[in-house]
């Protein structure tokens, strides 16, 4: 009746889907996209079926060149890693055959739906020398293509390898979690294409609820490896970073997901730094006065 | 450090010790676009802030004149040179002004390109006084005014270079803060002595140079000891490859230590020896030696830091532990 449309919470709520979908996030995700909240992603990847429908939504939304790439050989990831023209990226993994008692079937692949992270604190931004890096109304972390001038500098800010300077233009480009399609009311065109709701949508602290249930229901189904990682006070969200707005539910240490464990905000360093720098050259500075320099 | 350091929470489940598992051996952070633009500048601009410091001393002593002059013009050049080669590094070069767009405490680059504004402009006011100083002697009160805040300027700009690198996610740039900016300080300092030295032997005042010279040896003794604190550190954390591998190892060991300061510390000590005529020569190769150390040092950072961010190993050693 509703085409597939509605998403479940809205149809309990007893709603019908309006002739114009203003809010058509309200019907796809079950939240309405106002400024002034968090909003974020929820990868679960307990439910990913690494088909990439999530790249390819993203690619055809925000209109990204597709990688000609090679085969890598690294199982079915021949995406290879987050960059300037991919803002998804599926990452499979084959640990061997699984434990207990179910037949080996499979090579027990981890999939993982791969996205920036929004951290709260967000490095790339804190380290953008222009302003180009801006914090949305949403509280997500968008680059201005006006104003980036291709500095390179929140390349190597990001912990977790998500921004890349564009060859094309020359200009840091990345996930702008739908910039464009939150102002419409639409959710990211990631997370709507996503056919077993592994990428879900809403507000950040829904999201890290939501998460929280789903790790203590897979602990109850027998998977007792199921941890989320990027909510405060989990993996993801330490060294200074309060928090991810884009969070994981993973089923196996991070590294086996190319995630840092304990990442940390880069600029915390600056401080220790500068003082041992200037301590440096105020010491030279003394010796300098002691030798003399200047006299004949 | 009195830093709480522990594993972040993963379910006892999950195997607890990282042993060495990647993803298909794939980087997890992304190497900078910096090349050899961005060492030149940390150079360049390296020896025109110690330059300024220089400046500041030599300006309290009477006979300091002549080599206030060159401190003053030698800073200039670098504030000029270095920002003009760095700007071709963008890969947006025509948005450079963008640097100046906002104000942003947490972002080294955003304070560094404030820091060299003000720098640079300070410099200009102190070159002035030794350009129009004889017609108008109202320039160089205005020199000698800018002095001070362009020494103290000057020193941030011999060392922020080593917080830029070391405030990002690149493990090996991020493995040492303190001693890295110390290594950077005293490279710079010793590069600017020694370019100094140089000039002041050209201009005959060789007393003059030989002050500068063993400034320039001290700060290399310094920058060794830094060099040792941070690579012990590397070691430590199991960073130390890059720096000690293949061409880079090669241009660390080579140029930045044996050239850098091996073959000046070597040089002086003869030359001092022979003295006359017969070691007339072996000062200059020294500075010179030391300059292109400082250079070769710097580069081989900045290298290394590179090849460190596209070793996943890199990464994962490096965030195994929270630090609160």
């Amino acid at each position: 009746m509703d085409g597939g449309l509605a998403h479940g919470r809205a149809r309990e709520a007893g709603r019908a889907p309006p002739a114009l979908l203003r809010d058509e996030a309200e019907l796809t995700a079950g939240v309405v996209i106002e400024p002034g909240r968090s909003y974020g992603f929820l990868t679960d990847t307990t439910l990913c079926i690494g088909c990439k429908a999530c790249e390819v939504a993203c690619k055809e939304w925000n209109n990204l060149p597709a990688e000609t790439g090679k085969l890598t050989g690294h199982s079915y990831d021949n995406t290879g890693q987050l960059g300037a023209n991919t803002w998804r990226h599926v990452t499979f993994k084959e640990n061997g055959p699984r434990e207990g008692t179910m037949a080996p079937f499979q090579s027990n692949w981890l999939m993982m739906s791969d996205v920036c992270k929004h951290c709260d604190p967000a490095p790339c931004l804190e380290a953008c020398p222009t302003g180009a890096l801006f914090r949305t109304e949403f509280d997500t972390v968008v680059v201005q293509q006006d104003i980036c001038n291709g500095c390179g500098y929140c390349v190597p800010a990001c912990p977790f390898g998500v921004v890349e300077l564009s060859k094309d233009d020359g200009k840091a480009h990345k996930c702008t979690l739908c910039y464009d399609r939150l102002k419409g009311g639409l959710e990211p065109a990631c997370a709507k294409s996503c056919p077993t709701d592994s990428i879900q949508f809403g507000v950040v602290e829904e999201l890290q609820e939501r998460a929280d249930r789903r790790v203590e229901a897979l602990h109850a189904q027998g998977q007792d490896k199921a941890y989320v990682y990027g909510a405060p006070g989990s993996p993801g969200a330490t060294g200074g970073i309060r928090k991810l707005n884009a969070i994981f539910v993973l089923a196996e240490r991070p590294e086996h997901y190319n995630l840092p464990p304990a990442p940390s905000r880069p600029a915390r360093n600056a401080k220790p730094a500068f003082l041992s720098g200037l301590a440096t050259m105020a010491g030279l500075a003394a010796v300098a006065l002691l030798l003399g320099v200047g006299r004949r | 450090m009195s830093a709480r350091i522990e594993r972040p929470a993963l379910p006892p489940a999950v195997q607890q010790e990282w042993r060495g598992e990647t993803y298909h051996g794939r980087p997890v952070t992304k190497a900078s676009s910096f090349d050899w633009k961005v060492s030149f500048y940390i150079v360049a601009v390296g020896i025109a802030g110690a330059s300024q410091v220089i400046a500041a001393i030599a300006n309290r002593q009477p006979e300091g004149a002549g080599l206030t002059r060159r401190a003053r013009l030698l800073a200039l050049a670098g504030s000029a040179i270095g920002p003009l080669v760095l700007v071709q590094h963008l890969k947006t070069r025509s948005r450079w002004y963008n640097m100046l767009r906002i104000f942003r405490p947490t972002s080294p680059m955003s304070m560094g390109s404030w820091l060299l504004t003000l720098f640079g402009g300070l410099s200009a006011l102190t070159a002035m006084g030794e350009v129009l100083g004889r017609r108008w002697p109202f320039a160089r009160r205005v020199s000698d005014a800018a002095q001070l805040p362009a020494a103290v300027t000057g020193a941030g700009m011999g060392v922020y270079t080593a917080g830029l690198l070391a405030s990002t996610s690149t493990p090996l740039w991020a493995a040492a803060p303190a001693p890295l900016a110390a290594q950077f300080g005293t490279a710079s300092v010793a590069g600017a002595a020694s370019a100094l030295a140089l000039l002041q032997r050209a201009a005959g005042e060789v007393g003059s140079a030989r002050r500068l010279e063993t400034l320039a040896l001290l700060a290399g003794a310094a920058e060794l000891l830094a060099a040792g604190t941070t690579e012990k550190r590397l070691a430590d954390k199991g960073l130390d490859g890059p720096l000690r591998e293949g061409k880079t190892g090669a241009l660390n060991a080579t140029g930045g230590k044996a050239i850098g300061i091996a073959v000046p510390l070597v040089a002086h000590g003869i030359g001092r020896v022979i003295g006359g005529r017969a070691g007339a020569l072996l000062p200059e190769i020294a500075s010179f030696a030391m300059i292109l150390g400082g250079a070769a040092m710097r580069h081989a950072v900045l290298r290394a830091g590179n090849e460190s961010a596209c070793r996943p190993d890199h990464a994962f050693r490096s965030t195994q532990r929270v630090r609160r």
